[in-house]
C-alpha cells in the first residue's frame, strides 16, 4: 500500500486521515484503473487539506516550561509638552500604574534603578536591546507620554514585548479626560487594567474596583468605601447606629448590610444610584450577613425570626422568603459559589464550635469542610475552586490563640494558611481576580483592612484610622 | 449388667459395624479430599488483590508496576521552598526532519524558522525564543497564578522553552503562547493523578483556541497510558474560561494547541 | 369812652368772625367717605389624629385656616395657615387654635384625652428603676454556650418570679457575647443566648409578648481587658429596663 505517499500533515485533519487511508484501502473498484485512483485520491486529498490551507496555526507547549512571573519594565512616563500642569498629574499617573501592576501578583517589576538613563516615551525612541539585556532584564515594557493642554490630558501608552523586535507591540492605547490628578489615577488604572487583561490571560484587573468595609472612625460604625488600593475612603451611610456586615451587589448599584433598630438587626438595602436606603423588608429578631447570589437576583442572609438563626433566602427585593437550614446551633455568614450560583458555604454551630458547611443552593447536601478548631466567615473564589475562611485551629476555652486565614481547596479538602504573622484575621474576602484577599487583621494593634495576595504575599495595610473591619471586595 | 453381657455376647458380629466404619471413614476422607482440592480458589480470590482503597479517584491501572511507597499526599501545606529542582540546561537545536508533505500547503510557506519537529515520540525543546536567565524554578507554594500551585504533589517538571507553533503566530505573540502555557499549569491540579504512578509519564492533548479565547474542542492526542494523568490533564484545561482574547491584528479565527503535561512526582 | 367801644364791638365782630369762620369751616367739612366692604371673616378648624392616646405616645395635630395671616396654637407657639405637628401631651389637654385676619378673629379647638395611666404609676419612679437593677440578675453563660448552666437557674427563677409579680414593668434581654470569635457569629450566638433566657422565663409563666429579646454580640462589651473574668463577664444575657 503506498500510505507514505498519501500521508497528509494530521494536524490539519487527524480524523481524515484514517479515512483516507481506509477508503484506500477498501475500495476495490480503483484497483484496475491506477491512474484514475491517483486522480481520485489526489483530488480528495486536496479536499481534505483544504482547511490546511485556511490559516490553521498552531502552539505547541507544556507544562515544566516558562517562568512564573513577567519580568515587566514600568519607565516613568514622559511629559510630552511643556505644560506646568504636567509634573503634578504625571506623579499621580506614574504612581498610580506603578502600585496597580506591582499589586497585579502576575508581574516581576524591573526596579527603577535598573532602567536605562533614557527611556521612552515614542514607539521610535524604544532601544530593544537596551531593555531586554542585563540589568533591566525585561521581556515587556509599558511606555508613553502625558501632556496637558487647556484643559484635557492625553496619555498615549503603548506595551511591548522586547524580545519581539520584529512585531513587538501587544498594546497601544490612548486616552483623554479632564487635566485633573483623580483622572490621570483613572486613566493609570485603566491602563493598567489593559496590560493585566492581556497579560493575565483575559481576567480582568483590580484596579477599578472598590472594597466596602465598616469604620467607627466617626463615633459609630458605619459603612465606608475605598478603592482597592485603599485611596478614597469615604463614607456611605450615616445612620448612628450599628452597621454591620456591607455585601455589594455583583452589578455595583445596591449594597446590603445589617443594621440596629430599636428592637431587632435588620437587612438594610442602600441604592448607591440613588445616594438613599431603598426599600426592604423587615423580618424581626437578628437578621445579619446577607450576601448576593451571582446573577444579582437573590439574597441569602441568617435570620433568627423563628427561633435559632437559620439561613434564608429571598428575592433581590426581599420577598419570597424560603428557609434553607434547619439545625439546632446557629447558622450565619452564608457565601455564594460564584462560578455556577448553585452552592452555598456557610458557617454553623450544630456540632458545637462553629464550622465551615457547603451545601446546595436548595438546603440539600450539606457537608461538613472543617474538622475542628473555630472557622468563620467563609469567601468563595471566584474560580469556584477554593474557599477562604478565618480559622483557629486546636481553640478551647481560654486559649488565646490566634485566627488565621486558610485556604481550602473544595474538592480535596486540602488547607494552606496564608497568615504567620499574628494578631486576629477575619472576614476574608476574594478580588473579582481570584489573585487577592483582603481582610481584617488587629496584627498592627488595632482592627484595620489589610490585602495580601491568594499565596499569603505582599501583605499590605490599607487603613489607618479608627477600627475598620468586615471588607467586601466588588465582584468587578 | 444384663447390656455388657449383650456386648460381649456380639462380639462376633464386630465385622458388620466395622465394614460400616471403613465405609464412612473413606467416605469422609474423600469428601475432605475433595473439598480441599477443588474449592480453595474461591477463598484464594479474597486475598491480595488490589480493590482501589483511597486512591485519589483514578481507576486502577493494571499496568502500571505499583511503587515501593506512595508518597503521602493527605496534608500539603505550602512552604517557602521555591522548588525542588532547577531548570534545565537548554539543548541545541536540532532541525528534525519534516515529515513528507506532498501538497504544497501553506505551512511551508509560513515558517520562516525551521518547522519544529512533528515526531510525536519525542519531541525536543527547541532553542526558546525568550532569554531564559531570569528563570525561576518551579516549586511548591509558587505565586499567585499557583495557589493552585500549592495543592500540586509533584516537584518540577520537564524541559524547557516552548516552541511557536504550525505557523508565526507563536513567534509573533509569544506573550500569547507564555499566557496560555501558564494558566493551563496552573490549572493543572496534579493531586488528581493516581498516586501510584511513576514519573516520567507525558501526555499530549490538543485544543483550540477561539477569537474570544475560549478553549474548545479539547482531545488527547497522545494518551500516557495513565488514564487519571490523561483525566487531570483534560480537566485543567476545562476548568478555564478564557485565556483572554487572541490579539486584535491576528487574522485568523482560531488557534490549535498542542500541550504536553509533564508528570512529576 | 367810644375807644373801648371801638374795641368791644372790633372784638365782638372778631369774634363773630372766628365764629362764623369756625362754623363755615365745619359746615364745609366733606361729606364722610363711604364705608369700605368688610373684609372677609377668617376660617380656622383644628382636629386631632388620633384624639385618645395612652400616655407617652404622640398624635398629630392638623390645621387650616383661610383668609388670615396669624395663626397660632397654644402650647406650640406660630404656625403656618395649614399645617400639621406631633404633639405627646402629657394629660388631656385641649388645643386651642387662633387665627387672625383682617377681618376678624375665629378660635378652633381640638381636644385630645391621654388614657388614663396604668394603675402602677407609669412615669418610672427612681426606686422602680433600682428595684429592678437590685432584683433581677443577669444570667451568665459558659464559652461558646447558649444553655442555661445549672447554676445560673436559682437567678433565672428569681427574675422570674420578680418580672411576674410586677407585670407593667417594661423590659428587654440582650444577649452578648466576649470580644473572642467573630462579629457575625456572636451576633447569632447572643440571640441564643437572649432566646434561652425568654424561653425560661415564658415557662416560668411570663406571656411571651412582654419579654423583648435582642443581640448585641460582642459590639457593647461589659468590659475590655482580656482575661478570663471579664471574658465571663461579658458572656451573659443583660436585662435592661425600658422607660
Amino acid at each position: 500500500m503506498n500510505r507514505s505517499k498519501f500521508k497528509v500533515d494530521i494536524r490539519c485533519n487527524p480524523i481524515h486521515v484514517a479515512e483516507v487511508q481506509v477508503t484506500h484501502r477498501m475500495s476495490p473498484r480503483f484497483y484496475f484503473i491506477p491512474q484514475t485512483r491517483a486522480i481520485i485520491t489526489s483530488l480528495l486529498l486536496l479536499i481534505l487539506a483544504l482547511p490546511c490551507f485556511s490559516q490553521q496555526d498552531w502552539i505547541r507547549t507544556g507544562t515544566g516550561l516558562g517562568v512564573e512571573k513577567i519580568r515587566l519594565a514600568v519607565p516613568d512616563f514622559k511629559p510630552s509638552n511643556q505644560d506646568p500642569k504636567n509634573p503634578e498629574l504625571l506623579k499621580a499617573f506614574n504612581d498610580t500604574l506603578w502600585n496597580d501592576l506591582d499589586n497585579a501578583g502576575i508581574f516581576d517589576l524591573v526596579s527603577k534603578s535598573f532602567n536605562p538613563l533614557e527611556v521612552p516615551g515614542q514607539p521610535t525612541e524604544v532601544k530593544f536591546e537596551v531593555w531586554s539585556a542585563p540589568p533591566p532584564n525585561a521581556s515587556m515594557l509599558a511606555f508613553g507620554n502625558l501632556g496637558v493642554s487647556g484643559n484635557t490630558v492625553m496619555v498615549q501608552g503603548w506595551l511591548y514585548d522586547v524580545k519581539n523586535v520584529t512585531s513587538p507591540q501587544v498594546l497601544g492605547k490612548q486616552y483623554t479626560d479632564v487635566a485633573t490628578t483623580d483622572a490621570a489615577r483613572l486613566i493609570a488604572h485603566k491602563f493598567a487594567d489593559e496590560i493585566i487583561f492581556r497579560l493575565g490571560g483575559g481576567v480582568q484587573g483590580i484596579a477599578e474596583s472598590s472594597i466596602y468595609f465598616v469604620s467607627d472612625r466617626t463615633g459609630h460604625k458605619e459603612i465606608w468605601a475605598m478603592d482597592y488600593d485603599g485611596s478614597n475612603q469615604r463614607a456611605i451611610t450615616h445612620l448612628g447606629s450599628i452597621s454591620l456586615s456591607p455585601r455589594i451587589s455583583p452589578d455595583g448599584s445596591r449594597l446590603a448590610f445589617s443594621s440596629l433598630t430599636k428592637t431587632s438587626w435588620e437587612i438594610m438595602m442602600y441604592s448607591l444610584e440613588l445616594g438613599r436606603a431603598v426599600a426592604f423588608p423587615r423580618f424581626g429578631g437578628t437578621n445579619l450577613s446577607p450576601a448576593w447570589a451571582p446573577d444579582g437576583t437573590r439574597l441569602t442572609f441568617s435570620s433568627s425570626r423563628t427561633g435559632t438563626s437559620e439561613i434564608y433566602m429571598v428575592d433581590a427585593s426581599g420577598g419570597s422568603l424560603k428557609r434553607l437550614t434547619n439545625a439546632k446551633g446557629p447558622d450565619v455568614s452564608p457565601t455564594w459559589n460564584r462560578k455556577t450560583g448553585a452552592q452555598l458555604a456557610f458557617v454553623s454551630g450544630r456540632s458545637g464550635l462553629p464550622q465551615i458547611y457547603t451545601m446546595e443552593a436548595d438546603g440539600t447536601n450539606v457537608q461538613r469542610m472543617t474538622d475542628q478548631g473555630y472557622a468563620v466567615s467563609p469567601s468563595w473564589a471566584p474560580n469556584g475552586q477554593f474557599l477562604t475562611f478565618s480559622w483557629m485551629r486546636k481553640y478551647g476555652p481560654g486559649a488565646p490563640g490566634s485566627n488565621d486565614i486558610y485556604l481550602m481547596d473544595i474538592a480535596s479538602k486540602q488547607w494552606v494558611q496564608l497568615t504567620h504573622d499574628g494578631g486576629r484575621n477575619d472576614f476574608p474576602s476574594w478580588s473579582p481576580d481570584g489573585r487577592h484577599i483582603v481582610f481584617q487583621s488587629s496584627r498592627s494593634g488595632s482592627e484595620q483592612i489589610w490585602t495580601m495576595l491568594a499565596d499569603g504575599t505582599k501583605v499590605q495595610q490599607l487603613t489607618f484610622t479608627g477600627h475598620n473591619t468586615q471588607p467586601n471586595w466588588s465582584w468587578k | 449388667m444384663a447390656a455388657n453381657a449383650d456386648i460381649f455376647l456380639e462380639r462376633g458380629n464386630l465385622g458388620r459395624p466395622l465394614a460400616w466404619s471403613l465405609a464412612l471413614h473413606l467416605v469422609f476422607a474423600i469428601f475432605i479430599i475433595v473439598y480441599a482440592v477443588f474449592i480453595p480458589e474461591k477463598r484464594g480470590e479474597g486475598w491480595g488483590a488490589g480493590g482501589g482503597g483511597e486512591a485519589m479517584g483514578a481507576t486502577l491501572v493494571s499496568n502500571v508496576p505499583l511503587p515501593a511507597n506512595p508518597v503521602k499526599t493527605e496534608n500539603v501545606l505550602a512552604n517557602d521552598s521555591r522548588g525542588l529542582t532547577k531548570s534545565m540546561p537548554l539543548p541545541e537545536v536540532k532541525p528534525p526532519e519534516p515529515e513528507a508533505i506532498p501538497i504544497p500547503d501553506k505551512e511551508s510557506k509560513k515558517k520562516p524558522k525551521p518547522a519544529p519537529n512533528v515526531s510525536r515520540k519525542k519531541p525536543e525543546p527547541e532553542q526558546p525564543v525568550e532569554e531564559a536567565s531570569n528563570v525561576i524554578p518551579f516549586g511548591q507554594g509558587g505565586p499567585v497564578s499557583g495557589p493552585y500551585g500549592t495543592f500540586n504533589a509533584g516537584g518540577a517538571k520537564g524541559g524547557f522553552g516552548f516552541t511557536g507553533g504550525g505557523g508565526d503566530f507563536g513567534n509573533r505573540y509569544a506573550w500569547y503562547v507564555r499566557v496560555v502555557q501558564q494558566k493551563v499549569s496552573a490549572n493543572w491540579l496534579k493531586y488528581e493523578v493516581d498516586p501510584r504512578v511513576t514519573s516520567g509519564q507525558r501526555v499530549y492533548l490538543t485544543f483550540d483556541i477561539t477569537r474570544s479565547g475560549e478553549p474548545s474542542n479539547v482531545q488527547i492526542e497522545q494518551s500516557s497510558g495513565v488514564p487519571s494523568l490523561d483525566q487531570s490533564a483534560t480537566r485543567a484545561i476545562q476548568r478555564i474560561d478564557t485565556f483572554g482574547p487572541l490579539p486584535p491584528d491576528y487574522s485568523g479565527s482560531k488557534v490549535s494547541v498542542e500541550f504536553w503535561f509533564d508528570y512529576k512526582r | 369812652m367810644k375807644l373801648q367801644k371801638i374795641k368791644w364791638i372790633t372784638l365782638m365782630f372778631a369774634l363773630g368772625a372766628v365764629l362764623m369762620l369756625g362754623a363755615c369751616k365745619k359746615k364745609v367739612a366733606p361729606p364722610p367717605p363711604p364705608a369700605p366692604p368688610p373684609p372677609p371673616a377668617p376660617t380656622a378648624s383644628l382636629s386631632a389624629s388620633p384624639n385618645s392616646v395612652p400616655k407617652g405616645q404622640p398624635t398629630t395635630l392638623s390645621w387650616q385656616t383661610t383668609n388670615a395671616t396669624d395663626v397660632s396654637i397654644d402650647g406650640i407657639g406660630a404656625v403656618q395657615p395649614n399645617g400639621s405637628q406631633q404633639v405627646t401631651p402629657a394629660d388631656s389637654t385641649t388645643y386651642h387654635l387662633t387665627a387672625k385676619g383682617a377681618g376678624g378673629t375665629q378660635e378652633a379647638t381640638a381636644r385630645v384625652t391621654v388614657a388614663a395611666p396604668p394603675p402602677q404609676a407609669a412615669v418610672p419612679s427612681a426606686t422602680e428603676e433600682e428595684l429592678f437593677s437590685q432584683s433581677v440578675k443577669d444570667i451568665y453563660f459558659d464559652y461558646d454556650k447558649a444553655d442555661i448552666r445549672p447554676d445560673q437557674r436559682a437567678a433565672l427563677q428569681g427574675d422570674a418570679q420578680f418580672l411576674g409579680q410586677h407585670p407593667n414593668i417594661p423590659f428587654k434581654v440582650e444577649g452578648h457575647c466576649d470580644e473572642r470569635g467573630s462579629t457575625e457569629y456572636n451576633l447569632a450566638l447572643g440571640t441564643s443566648r437572649a432566646d434561652a433566657v425568654k424561653s425560661a422565663l415564658t415557662q416560668a409563666g411570663l406571656p411571651a409578648n412582654r419579654v423583648n429579646t435582642i443581640s448585641l454580640g460582642k459590639e457593647q462589651p461589659f468590659c475590655n481587658e482580656h482575661t478570663e473574668e471579664c471574658w465571663q463577664q461579658n458572656r451573659r444575657a443583660h436585662f435592661v429596663y425600658q422607660k
